[in-house]
């Protein structure tokens, strides 16, 4: 392609960043907030708050009961396996496997959405800090690689991010589950209420109401925002602005500094790579709706395109410089793939408060942190996990296989709240393997033409024996509360089905064993930055996107710091 | 019944204007058999008569609509149509003609010639049975009780007059005696 200067000069940025999801939006904000004019480019289509198709529909208005139908199926085998996320009301958010093929030497559940907002706008909104235990625990173990930073230097970026999305919590003073900056917190119910006293009396364990990017307060900050309406149609997008999404918040943000330029429908697939002055001088775009390649330039990148997306473009990314993908000096490059292990825990049904109900629907339930692997308690693995649950009363759902609910009689007993249940699903920490990589796959095109990722990855025995507890202790406490008619389940799953797939390009002090250095910079170039879950040392096992937030919005503080001293 | 006698007499007031096929048609049916007022895409007129009828004693109409009232029939005919698999079509149509042929060997008529009183009982029957046989596969009478209440608890009568819905609750109490939440049925979704 022949670019004349005019028109280099034309595509000429201070900042460019790829992806608008949970990372990208922070960058975008920050980066314009401090002044710099920023391409901000997302591959898939437009998105605007408060526009989000199906948001304020009602149960009765979507055919099929809000399945898809078989023939829509086919378009998403593999987007379909967490089996609550793609139907009628959320199709548009969820990617065609047909057009987005990848490759799976083991199974792995890659979910994800091509729009503007990512999969902030479909994002579980679950939000708990990593602590010191989670920072220190590689060093601790000999597992991988150390985090070259600490709680205590992440720790005012988590108050900065929290009070900007809006987090719903409560502070417990628990060490290894730091309090934040939170907006009220949403109620237990009855029989929530009634677990954490027992598990406190019996285990002496915690448990607290979810964290959650919830506004359940106002945030004068973000006027296009309202308060959370409890509506837990979330996943449909919220035209409230009721929780954070880099549509209703900081892409807002951004906006409003009059520094973003917003290029929906670009694709990055190459970091274009300067050997002269051994720094990355911009991306290389195709234009998703004309076909069209373009080049766009910018002293900084952030790469913000998700844990496997930023690792596409990176793998694909090679010069003589960078043979083996770019900054991949270490050979790390796609290795260390982590997720969360789940579909893991317990249920039972709870006698009692017949005469109690709730009203309103909370997008949210308890948590219980991690407790295992903690002062003396030593297990026969490593690490932990945490759980989260809730209780409701039965509803219609029940009547199918309920004996005595037929004719008549079938809609007297749903009319009736049924009786409370209760269930908790933990959350388990994956170490980092070498083993379990991702790698380029040019034989594999998708719609585009472009290469794929085949992925190789795959719990090991630390993550197995540590699903034994999971349901073991599951069963244990809810039993020990007075549950009835528990049952354990261990739905087995396979890495990916977290939807928190990371650590393909993990930061580290050595050069030789990570690929980015502590501001989430690649070693070899420091112009280019990745924030999203790829950077990840170590899983820890909370939600992590909050984690993410913190860790870009300090990499975009450095990244101006640097520019000003013309570092970069 | 002598049912045709009675459509003879009828044919003959109504000055012979119903056609002969449907006259046979009728006649091959029960006196009982509803008229179906929607067109079945997958299922045949039969099928989708025996299925209106199922549906329509599993949730019958009361002093709130029915089944029948909030369109079913229609919506299960197209659920096996779209959302079911080929196999899982054919065990729905495998299901249902044996269900109709065990209505055969017990009552000796096929369901839709029973009468409603027999229809129900029929239909309690085997639902009970399906469910303390319990088998992984759900059989037919199951597979339409599913559908029934799936729909019907997800269309606006039966979220709105047999349950409680709250399109925009605004707030979440997680703890409050059972008459202070709404109107203290159970919440719709």
């Amino acid at each position: 392609m022949y670019l004349n200067t005019e028109s280099e000069k034309q595509n000429t940025y201070d900042a460019i960043v790829v992806g608008t999801g949970i990372s990208g939006g922070w960058a975008a904000k920050e980066l314009t907030e401090k002044g710099l004019k920023t391409l901000v480019l997302e591959r898939g289509r437009m998105v605007k708050h408060p526009d989000y198709p199906t948001a304020t529909k009602d149960p009765w208005d979507f055919p099929y009961n809000d399945r898809l139908t078989a023939e829509e199926l086919k378009d998403y085998e593999k987007q379909n396996r967490t089996g609550y996320t793609v139907k009628q009301s959320t199709k548009h958010w969820w990617v065609k496997d047909t057009e987005n093929p990848y490759t799976e030497v083991k199974r792995f559940d890659w979910m994800r959405g091509y729009h503007v907002g990512g999969r902030s706008i479909m994002w579980g909104r679950q939000s708990y800090r990593l602590s010191e235990m989670d920072f220190a625990a590689n060093a601790k173990d000999g597992i991988g690689v150390d985090w070259p930073v600490r709680y205590n230097e992440l720790s005012p970026w988590y108050d900065y991010v929290e009070q900007f999305i809006g987090v719903s919590g409560q502070n417990e003073g628990i060490p290894n589950l730091p309090d934040g900056k939170f907006l009220p917190p949403m109620e237990l119910n009855c029989a929530e209420l009634d677990l954490k006293g027992k598990l406190a009396d019996k285990f002496n364990r915690h448990l607290t109401i979810g964290r959650t990017a919830h506004a359940t307060a106002p945030l004068p900050h973000s006027p296009q925002r309202g308060t959370c309406q409890f509506r837990n149609l979330c996943i449909r997008g919220c035209p409230y602005g009721g929780y954070f999404s880099s549509v209703s918040s900081t892409l807002p943000a951004a906006e409003k500094t009059g520094n973003m330029t917003l290029r929906p429908n670009s694709i990055v697939y190459e970091l274009i790579y300067d050997e002269q002055k051994s720094k990355a001088k911009g991306v290389r775009v195709l234009d998703a709706e004309t076909g069209e390649h373009l080049e766009f330039f910018a002293k900084v990148v952030f790469l913000c395109a998700s844990t496997m997306g930023s690792t596409f473009v990176l793998l694909n990314s090679t010069s003589n410089r960078f043979p083996n993908g770019f900054g991949n000096d270490s050979g790390e490059l796609g290795h260390n793939v982590m997720d969360h292990h789940l579909a893991v825990g317990a249920g039972g049904e709870v006698e009692g408060f017949e005469d109690k109900y709730y009203t309103g629907r909370r997008a949210n339930g308890f948590y219980i942190p991690r407790y295992r692997n903690i002062g003396s308690d030593k297990r026969d693995y490593i690490r932990g996990f945490g759980y989260q649950g809730g209780a409701s009363r039965q509803g219609w759902h029940n009547m199918v296989k309920e004996l005595s609910a037929f004719g008549a009689d079938l809609k007297k007993i749903a009319g009736a709240p049924g009786k409370w249940s209760i269930g908790m699903g933990g959350f388990g920490e994956m170490l980092p393997y070498h083993e379990n990589f991702v790698s380029l796959n040019k034989e594999v095109k998708d719609k585009y033409g472009l290469p794929t990722l085949t992925f190789d990855v795959e719990f090991k025995e630390n993550e197995l024996k540590m699903r034994v507890d999971m349901q073991k202790d599951a069963i244990e406490m809810l039993e020990a509360a007075g549950v009835k008619n528990v049952y354990g389940y261990d739905g087995k799953g396979a890495p990916g089905l977290g939807i928190h797939e990371m650590g393909t390009a993990r930061m580290g002090k050595d050069p030789k064993t990570s690929v980015l250095n502590k501001f989430n910079q690649v070693h070899a170039c420091k112009n280019v930055f990745v924030t999203d879950g790829s950077f990840m040392a170590s899983a820890a096992c909370q939600n992590p996107s909050l984690t993410y937030m913190a860790f870009t919005a300090r990499a975009a503080n450095h990244a101006v710091e640097e520019l000003k001293k013309q570092n970069l | 019944m002598d049912r045709r006698e009675a459509l003879r007499r009828t044919a003959l007031l109504m000055g012979g204007i119903i056609s002969a096929p449907t006259i046979a048609g009728i006649l091959n049916g029960c006196a009982a058999k509803p008229s179906l007022d929607w067109k079945p895409q997958f299922l045949s007129e039969d099928q989708a008569s025996l299925v209106t009828q199922l549906a329509d004693i599993i949730i019958p109409k009361t002093d709130t609509p029915g089944a029948k009232d909030v369109g079913i029939p229609g919506f299960i005919d197209l659920m096996v149509k779209d959302v079911y698999s080929k196999e899982d079509q054919q065990k729905f149509l495998d299901g249902l003609k044996a269900f109709d042929e065990d209505a055969k060997k017990e009552f000796g008529d096929a369901f839709l010639d029973l009468s409603p009183e027999k229809q129900t009982e029929y239909a309690k029957k085997t639902h009970d049975a399906a469910i303390k046989e319990n088998a992984e596969q759900w059989p037919f009478i199951l597979k339409v009780k599913e559908l029934t209440v799936a729909g019907f608890f997800t269309s606006e009568a039966g979220a709105t007059q047999v349950l409680q819905y709250e399109a925009v609750p605004g707030a979440y109490h997680g703890c409050l005696p059972l008459a202070e939440a709404g109107n203290g049925k159970t919440w719709a979704t």
